[in-house]
């Protein structure tokens, strides 16, 4: 009897319902490892939340500044750090003042590698201390302090109460940059770049309170739930995901590449457009084959 | 006593906190920075000392007792006091340095290597296996096994093949739709839930400033 039922012989569809995960792991490192090591072309177009942010920031009055909350960690850092160094280039290029804040300690490690990358660009390009980008003139990394709200609410009165000193540990108030920004009124925008629901924190305290404009970037696992404050007007834009990330970065080197800055640079959410692309379809084809497989077992059984 | 006087500080201050947004004289908004520029960062001050201490003392007591996989918490100790001590003394980078030295020939660990060398590629490793685990999922568990779930099924199908910018060569429509899904009925999904949490955030936080919800004291009678 033993004997029979080791036999008994299964379809192909029950082989593949059985199938070891391990094997779809594979699948999952080939179609993700191989677009990027050899990536296919990939031309990302804006989305209208995307368009919203970029059109803002690049016709906000020259006096205001960009702030940018770097509200994610590691973990998130695949999707969200694009778009940081894509808003820091685009502030950069368009010669727009930025202010950059964490609100987890492990966004200041971020931030701080964003900067560092950005400004290496546009540095080593620089011919000039005017075109060259300069900390206390052209950006202030405030840094990260506690509480929250002390600080959301903070700025609004005065971003130097807030921070005395700035990452770096040089004192804000004798800081070139900080004659023009001194609160919120300066501030042309606040985009909150988070894998956590912070930029509704920010709309909560930054914007009812002071009216600052708010823009979001977020994972795309998370971007369904920011929809609501992007119809109601509450964030000006948003960049969701890698796409989102990949979509800016496409708006900022046509930008760049009108100002003649045709200078190479990484755009790495664009980079990984190809992969994400890959890893979708795999996905897509795993639901359809195991539902494919469900559904001719369950006709067999019946 | 005991209980009584953290039951009246929520209470005065959370009848505070609501009369500031309604009330512009000037005492109250002074008092009401003060509360929150001061006073809740001494606050904080003694929370990052509770919170040190809280995670020394269950670890130091881990090690003691040789609980389960009590070697870690080795790990975690020394892992505090270094970057502490790193963080405090050795500098940002090479390029802005400490009063510790924190590089050996090439090998830099200041507290920004540390960062780049060891946190970032922990935690992207950690969230990474995500991809794998939702692969296997979706190909085990995503299941067109009634109407809701094919429902489910076909949304996320017009999602994903909307997020890639292939598409866009096949239906020219098919982003657009998929962000009109995220737009109309995600949203309006989205908004009555919304509707519901913030009604149940307002009764929860009613109840503990009236010291009706008193779980947050901690403890038991």
């Amino acid at each position: 009897m033993a004997a029979q039922s080791g036999a008994k012989r299964h379809t192909f569809w029950e082989i593949l319902q059985r199938i070891d995960r391990r094997w779809i792991y594979l699948v999952v490192w080939l179609v993700v490892m191989v677009p990027l090591i050899k990536p296919f072309p990939v031309k990302p177009v804006a989305s209208p939340p995307v368009q919203q942010m970029f059109n803002y920031i690049d016709t906000m009055p020259e006096d205001k500044a960009l702030l940018i909350s770097v509200d994610y960690s590691p973990d998130t850092q695949a999707e969200l750090h694009p778009m940081t160094i894509a808003l820091l280039r685009h502030a950069f290029a368009t010669r727009r003042r930025v202010g950059l804040v964490a609100t987890y300690v492990y966004g200041l490690g971020l931030a701080e590698d964003a900067l560092r990358e950005v400004k290496r660009e546009f540095d080593s390009v620089a011919t000039s201390h005017e075109d060259s980008i300069i900390s206390g003139e052209d950006f202030v990394f405030w840094g990260w302090t506690t509480p929250l709200l002390t600080m959301m609410l903070g700025m609004g009165e005065k971003i130097t109460n807030v921070f005395p000193v700035d990452y770096y540990g040089a004192r804000t108030e004798s800081l070139p940059m900080t004659r023009h920004v001194k609160n919120y009124n300066d501030v042309g925008i606040l985009v909150s770049i988070a894998g956590s629901s912070m930029p509704i924190s920010w709309v909560a305290y930054a914007q009812t309170q002071f009216g600052l404009r708010i823009g979001c970037g977020t994972t795309a696992v998370s971007a369904a739930d920011f929809y609501t404050y992007l119809n109601s007007g509450q964030f000006t834009g948003m960049l969701a995901g890698m796409r989102g990330a990949a979509e800016y970065e496409e708006l900022v080197r046509e930008k760049m590449a009108q100002m003649d800055m045709n200078w190479h640079v990484r755009n790495r959410g664009t980079e990984a457009m190809s992969s994400q692309t890959a890893a979708h379809i795999a996905i897509i084809l795993f639901i359809i084959v195991g539902n494919i497989g469900y559904f001719a077992t369950r006709r067999r059984k019946s | 006593m005991k209980r009584k006087l953290p039951l009246l500080i929520v209470l005065v201050t959370g009848i505070f906190g609501v009369l500031t947004y309604i009330i512009p004289h000037p005492v109250v908004q002074t008092t009401d920075s003060v509360i929150r520029n001061d006073i809740l960062r001494i606050i904080g001050a003694f929370s990052l000392v509770l919170g040190i201490g809280s995670i020394l003392r269950h670890h130091f007591i881990k090690i003691k007792r040789k609980s389960e996989n009590w070697g870690y918490s080795w790990i975690t100790v020394v892992a505090l006091f270094v970057s502490a001590v790193i963080g405090l003394f050795g500098g940002i980078d090479p390029t802005r340095p400490g009063i510790l030295p924190t590089h050996i020939g090439g090998f830099s660990f200041h507290i920004q290597s540390l960062f780049t060398g060891l946190i970032v590629p922990l935690g992207s490793t950690m969230f990474a296996l995500l991809a794998f685990f939702m692969a296997s999922a979706s190909y085990r568990a995503f299941r067109a096994r009634n109407f809701e779930a094919t429902l489910l099924l076909i949304s996320a199908f017009i999602l994903m093949l909307g997020a890639m910018p292939l598409t866009r060569l096949l239906v020219k429509e098919l982003p657009s739709f998929a962000e009109w899904i995220l737009a109309v009925p995600n949203t309006a999904a989205k908004r009555g839930i919304g509707f519901g949490i913030s009604l149940g955030i307002l009764a929860t936080s009613l109840k503990i400033i009236l010291g009706i919800e008193r779980g947050w004291l901690g403890g038991g009678e």
